[in-house]
């Protein structure tokens, strides 16, 4: 039996309701208890911040296409080396960094759980193959649903429930956490090197359109009551003027759950450009702001972009492949049969570029102009908008005024034309920020119910102590005391283990994996469905039995069971 | 018994669809396989035990002293090498590459006599492919340059391309359209619609040619470029872009030959061209079965995805001083692991006598030529027939090789997880 | 001050030692410089016999002195930015990397990299260089930025791959696809070479021996004249690579190469 007792810590829990007091908080195997004995190791917070382990909702780290980030990309990788230090292994990598690099620098970031973003069925084992290789994070994969050639067959049949059948089936299947759309439609126009513009074009051969696969999704997913709302990804993304398509799905939602959201839109930040050229792209976070404070059904995340060189990545085919033609650096595509798609290329956000100016500004607005924290978390859709260890100086500008004074007076000067940033005044309080890096991903990925997220007594003791006293500290004036604070913990605590102290990785991890599985009625088992078992065996290259991932790949998963109301 | 949807594990095709009969611990027939593929299950030379040279013979030897006698020579080198890995499980590579880490060693896998150049090439420009299901489901244009597929991997055209019905692809073999370009009539040639012959070395020449047309730059072109005639070139081009969906393989022909990586990458650069006006993907045809497995496990832990040198503590990667061919061709090397793969048939022979210089140890099911350099071999199961594991299709999608029988011998996972313990141990934390 | 570091025998010769650390700041102050061989990290003073003499206060003021069995050392001059290093004999591969001022001098031959991703200073080799002279880094879309690399006998292949600045020149033969990828600067050729330029969208290329397999897709634009080691030289002028977008020169002396594809 192993006991902790953490003295005098400054707790911002929001889940509990608790924003800022000195408390004691025990730990019992692994979990949070009311109280431990006299014998448990005593950690002295010394009034420092201590919040539930960060949680990223949306976040790319692990599978195919990551790793051929890596894998295409030696210049990022020399650009972030460290050699083999205690149990810690050899990383390299800056803006994709190699499993163990970006599970130790999560890790001395206060981070315990993460999402990864889109994970091909297809290819599922390949993701959870790297899940295991990085240790420190209990890990969901969002799984891709966006071309999937079974559920647009259901969508233009109309038939909902069908369409749930194959989510439960294939998130079994492949062992995934939540249902992931990127570009839908739009996967599959590219197949033929096409693409979809709005919600109402037509999928090349399908007959159904981007609104239609979006509507039918959002209800099966309340269908199978899976823990997570549909996540997704807009159509027209980079677009100039592609807000427009962002308000017209923000219109699609219905409210159809109480707990939470019925849909996550991601990286939204890259929703919300007006303009119609790259020439006169402005910003319309105030529109979508608007939207998103009017329609509670609906939770966002920034996908703020950072200046420097990163690498973007999605499954968003298409729109990777109008990058290329502006960045002329190197491209990697692929697409994956009967299912979605991918692209890769690198970029370099200048401050230099009016374009990157303003993208850089709409992600600040969301965060400043949606009132909620809890349906706005705070992302960069790792690494597509800049590398996560760019989080701590995201959360200084969110905090400080004058820090992002500071940053705009280094923009191009025709920016403030361009954005409203520099007239938003408000400056986010140590509890939005809370909300807004775990207790809000807790909620709006619905993991609360298995412990996550939170302080209270049964919660799983992930826990991160930061080098920062609120009590006597002002982020305003002492941005830069957050930007380092944030950067590194005191101590990083999972499930109940001390893993990282002051920046350095202190065991060895051993993390878990967390999928849902939704129980159908017979009818609905596509495991023994005749006409998908057919065309399973005509269209996919691999067979069916060979498809499932096997138990062997998540020695520490965590199921997530539902009944579904078909 | 008979067992079916069994994965083939012998070429980056990875067909999943054998049905193999199993009594006790012998395979009595295999369906669906290749040829390759039923040598590969039925052919059985397995060695019993470790065995490890004894003056001018060999003696048998115990696993636990074979693996111990291993770890020393291991921890002794200055500059050991872990080659190989190509022909086990994703699973023993990851093992091999944190022994690596820890004895400061360089590891590299057979990438480094095949697609090696490719991978540079992508490094420089990118990859624009897809899963294989994509070109069987929708290509109507697929080529073959620089490898003959009924040779190497049988089932290709039948599983993926020419022979295979796709959703929007009925009749196949009369509705795509097949162009092989070589320097010789390949078989494959005989059934192609176009075939291209180029002289040797003339390739880079050709691509470049074809990316200039492309572009609409047809005035450039002189009457003839390395044997193709102009002709032929511009109908080569018009045959891309109709296509609505183009798919190009390679294979060692232009990985191997003059410019080597820079053929590839001009290959990538016409692809991306392409893709202005159409569909097109690109592919390696890559020769083991799980090559590719080993250049992922390499890539999401070290970072780069063969010719990985940790002398320095660091992962450092620059195929041409760190590959393993040059590596011991100019002798640097004071021991080397050979897992699962053949160096002693497939390096030039100045690095085959290096090996057999220096204490080399191989783990391995079979007697091989790199037994004969050997000073001590492994032998252990045989990954897809009494192991099991995950390996990685030359497309990328991950499929788990069944074990049809439980055997006698220790997988390579087992052996190297007992050779990295007592490697940790002499090492020390 | 003047540091000669002779080598010592080494019982395992073949093993490279890797020597990013000699460089002239390094000495400025009598650091414990270490070396790796292998992976065993060394001493300096376990690989060299080391003397110095006079004094210096700034890097400028430091000339190493490398020699006996050098050809076998690596990175040697890495990131110098000021001072001298003088090679009596060969000298391994890397040498001169990420460079951005001072002068490297090497007597015999270079092994391969010689001046990777160089941004400044002068790199000159009395012998041969190897392949991938004065050439950039896997995936990195710029090479050599700036500074001179000359080489008084011949290199290898892909000589001066990615140049984006800064001047090559190779007195002797180039190997295949010299200023293959070339973005910028200047690379001339004394002698032959293989399918110049490949690719290259560009900067300037000069070659005053035989071009054999010039690419299909190098456009006539023409003659200009340009010297050559004080001979006035009459060249013809290709534009391309128009594969690419065409946008680079490629200069090749005429009579050796009447149609331009001997």
């Amino acid at each position: 039996m192993s006991e902790f007792l953490i003295r005098n810590a400054y707790v911002i829990d929001p889940l509990s309701g608790i924003k800022g007091e000195i408390m004691d908080i025990a730990i019992r195997n692994g979990r949070i208890v009311e109280e431990v004995g006299s014998n448990a190791e005593v950690i002295d917070a010394d009034h420092c911040l201590t919040l539930p382990g960060g949680i990223d909702s949306h976040s790319h780290v692990c599978g195919t296409k990551v790793n051929f980030g890596r894998y295409m990309s030696p210049e990022d990788m020399r650009a972030g080396r460290t050699a083999r230090k205690g149990v810690m292994h050899v990383t390299s990598g800056y803006s994709v960094p190699t499993t163990f690099g970006n599970s130790y620098r999560y890790s001395v970031m206060g981070y315990t759980t993460v999402l990864e973003g889109a994970m091909a069925p297809l290819e599922a084992r390949h993701t959870h193959e790297e899940f295991t290789a990085t240790p420190h994070q209990d890990m969901l994969a969002n799984t891709l649903f966006d071309g999937n050639w079974s559920i647009m067959e259901a969508v233009r049949e109309k038939d909902m429930k069908r369409a749930a059948a194959v989510v439960a089936w294939t998130l079994s299947a492949v062992k995934g956490f939540a249902i992931k759309l990127t570009n839908p439609g739009g996967t599959e126009a590219w197949g033929w090197g096409e693409d979809v513009h709005s919600i109402q074009d037509q999928v090349p051969h399908f007959g159904v359109t981007p609104a239609e696969i979006i509507q039918t999704m959002i209800r099966a997913n309340e269908l199978l009551n899976l823990p997570h709302s549909v996540h997704l990804h807009c159509n027209a993304l980079g677009v100039p003027g592609n807000y427009r398509t962002t308000l017209d799905t923000i219109d699609l939602v219905p409210d159809l759950n109480d707990k939470r959201q019925s849909l996550y839109l991601t990286h939204l930040q890259f929703h919300s450009y007006g303009g119609s050229t790259w020439k006169d792209i402005s910003s319309k976070s105030e529109d979508i702001a608007r939207a998103v404070n009017n329609k509670p059904a609906v939770a966002i995340d920034m996908g703020q972009i950072m200046f420097g060189r990163t690498t973007t990545m999605t499954a968003d085919g298409p729109m990777e492949f109008k990058l290329y033609m502006l960045h002329h650096n190197k491209w990697s595509n692929h697409d994956v049969e009967l299912e979605t798609g991918s692209g890769i290329i690198p970029v370099y956000y200048s401050r230099k570029s009016l374009v990157n100016c303003v993208m850089w500004a709409i992600g600040l607005e969301l965060a400043l102009l949606v009132k909620d924290p809890w349906r706005c978390m705070l992302s960069t859709d790792n690494p597509n908008g800049a590398p996560f260890v760019k989080y701590p100086e995201i959360i200084a500008l969110l905090m400080s005024r004058h820090f992002r004074e500071n940053e705009i007076a280094l923009l191009d000067p025709r920016t403030a034309h361009y954005v409203p940033l520099p007239a938003i005044d408000r400056e986010l309080d140590w509890y939005d920020i809370a909300v807004m890096t775990r207790a809000g991903q807790a909620k709006a990925l619905g993991i609360t119910g298995i412990g996550k997220g939170s302080l209270a007594p049964g919660a799983e003791a992930d826990i991160a102590i930061y080098p920062l006293k609120p009590e006597s500290l002002d982020p305003s004036a002492e941005y830069q005391q957050v930007m380092a604070g944030f950067g590194k913990t005191r101590y990083t605590i999972k499930r109940g283990r001390v893993v990282a102290r002051d920046g350095d990785v202190v065991v060895e991890g051993a993390n878990s994996t967390i999928w849902t599985r939704a129980t159908v009625p017979p009818g609905y088992d596509l495991s023994v469905d005749p006409e998908f078992m057919k065309k399973f065996e005509q269209y996919y290259t691999v067979r069916m039995s060979n498809y499932p991932v096997q138990d062997v790949y998540l020695p520490r998963g965590i199921c997530i069971p539902t009944e579904a109301s078909l | 018994m008979k067992i079916e949807d069994v994965v083939c594990p012998f070429c980056g095709c990875l067909c999943d669809d054998l049905v193999v009969e199993v009594e006790g611990t012998r395979i009595v027939s295999v369906e669906n396989g290749c040829t390759l593929a039923n040598e590969k299950f039925m052919g059985d030379h397995r060695l019993k035990t470790p065995i490890r040279r004894e003056g001018k013979g060999w003696k048998e030897t115990t696993y636990d002293e074979a693996i111990r006698e291993t770890a020393q020579i291991l921890c002794d080198a200055d500059r050991p090498l872990l080659y190989g890995w190509s022909g086990t499980h994703g699973e023993a590579q990851s093992i091999g590459i944190h022994l690596a880490e820890i004895l400061g060693a360089l590891v590299d896998n057979t990438s480094t006599v095949c697609h090696g150049p490719s991978i540079l090439a992508i490094q420089e420009v990118g990859h624009p492919g897809c899963t294989l299901g994509q070109v069987k489901n929708r290509a109507d244009v697929v080529v073959y340059w620089g490898t003959n597929p009924i040779d190497a991997h049988p089932r290709h055209m039948s599983r993926y391309t020419t022979f295979a019905d796709g959703f929007f692809l009925k009749d196949a073999f009369r509705d795509r359209k097949l162009i092989v370009v070589d320097v010789r009539k390949s078989e494959s040639a005989n059934i192609a619609d176009e075939f291209v012959r180029i002289q040797p070395g003339g390739d880079y020449a050709v691509l470049s040619a074809l990316r200039a047309i492309v572009q609409g730059k047809r005035s450039i072109i002189p009457p003839s470029v390395a044997g193709v005639s102009r002709e032929q070139l511009f109908r080569v081009a018009d045959l891309f872009l109709s296509a609505k969906f183009g798919a190009i393989f390679f294979g060692l022909g232009l990985t191997m030959s003059r410019g080597k990586s820079k053929n590839i990458r001009n290959a990538i650069e016409l692809t991306e061209e392409l893709n202005r006006h159409t569909k097109f993907i690109i592919s390696p045809m890559r020769g083991h079965w799980n090559v590719y497995g080993s250049n992922e496990v390499f890539t999401w832990i070290t970072g780069y995805p063969y010719a990985v040198d940790f002398a320095r503590g660091i992962a450092f990667y620059n195929p041409g001083e760190t590959t393993s061919v040059d590596v011991l061709s100019r002798k640097e090397c004071d021991a080397c692991l050979v897992v699962a793969s053949d160096p002693g048939a497939h390096f030039p022979k100045a690095c085959a006598e290096h090996l057999a210089r220096i204490p080399t140890v191989q783990i391995d099911p079979h007697v091989n030529a790199t037994t004969h350099l050997s000073r001590i071999q492994i032998p252990v199961a045989v990954t897809g027939i009494d192991a099991e594991g995950t390996a990685y299709r030359m497309d990328g999608v991950p499929i788990r090789t069944r074990m049809l029988f439980k055997g006698n011998y220790p997988s390579d996972t087992a052996v190297l997880e007992q050779l990295y313990a007592i490697v940790k141990e002499i090492k020390g934390p | 001050m003047r540091v000669i570091l002779r080598t010592k025998p080494r019982k395992k010769p073949f093993i490279p030692i890797e020597a990013e650390t000699i460089i002239p700041q390094n000495f400025l102050r009598k650091n414990d410089i270490r070396v790796y061989e292998g992976n065993k990290e060394r001493r300096l003073e376990e690989i060299f016999y080391i003397t110095a003499e006079g004094p210096a206060v700034s890097p400028d003021q430091v000339e190493i002195v490398l020699s006996g069995e050098t050809g076998n050392i690596k990175r040697v001059g890495e990131y110098m930015n000021a001072g001298r290093i003088v090679v009596e004999g060969d000298i391994g591969m890397h040498c001169g990397n990420f460079m951005s001022a001072g002068e490297i001098i090497i007597k015999g031959n270079a092994d391969a990299w010689l001046g990777r991703e160089m941004r400044g200073g002068t790199i000159r080799c009395e012998g041969n260089a190897g392949h991938y002279c004065a050439a950039g880094y896997r995936g990195e879309k710029r090479g050599m930025r700036g500074g001179l690399v000359d080489v008084m006998g011949s290199a290898g292949d892909f000589t001066a791959e990615y140049l984006s600045g800064g001047e090559v020149r190779i007195h002797g033969d180039c190997g295949d696809l010299p200023g293959v990828e070339m973005r910028g600067g200047t690379l001339t050729i004394g002698g032959h070479c293989h399918r110049p330029c490949g690719n290259m969208t560009g900067g300037t290329c000069m070659v005053f021996g035989r071009v054999y397999d010039l690419l299909p897709t190098f456009r006539g634009a023409g003659n200009e004249e340009r010297e050559y080691r004080g001979q006035r030289c009459q060249m013809m002028l290709y534009k391309g690579d128009t594969a690419n977008r065409g946008k680079g020169s490629l200069l090749v002396k005429k009579n050796l190469n009447r149609t331009g594809t001997d």
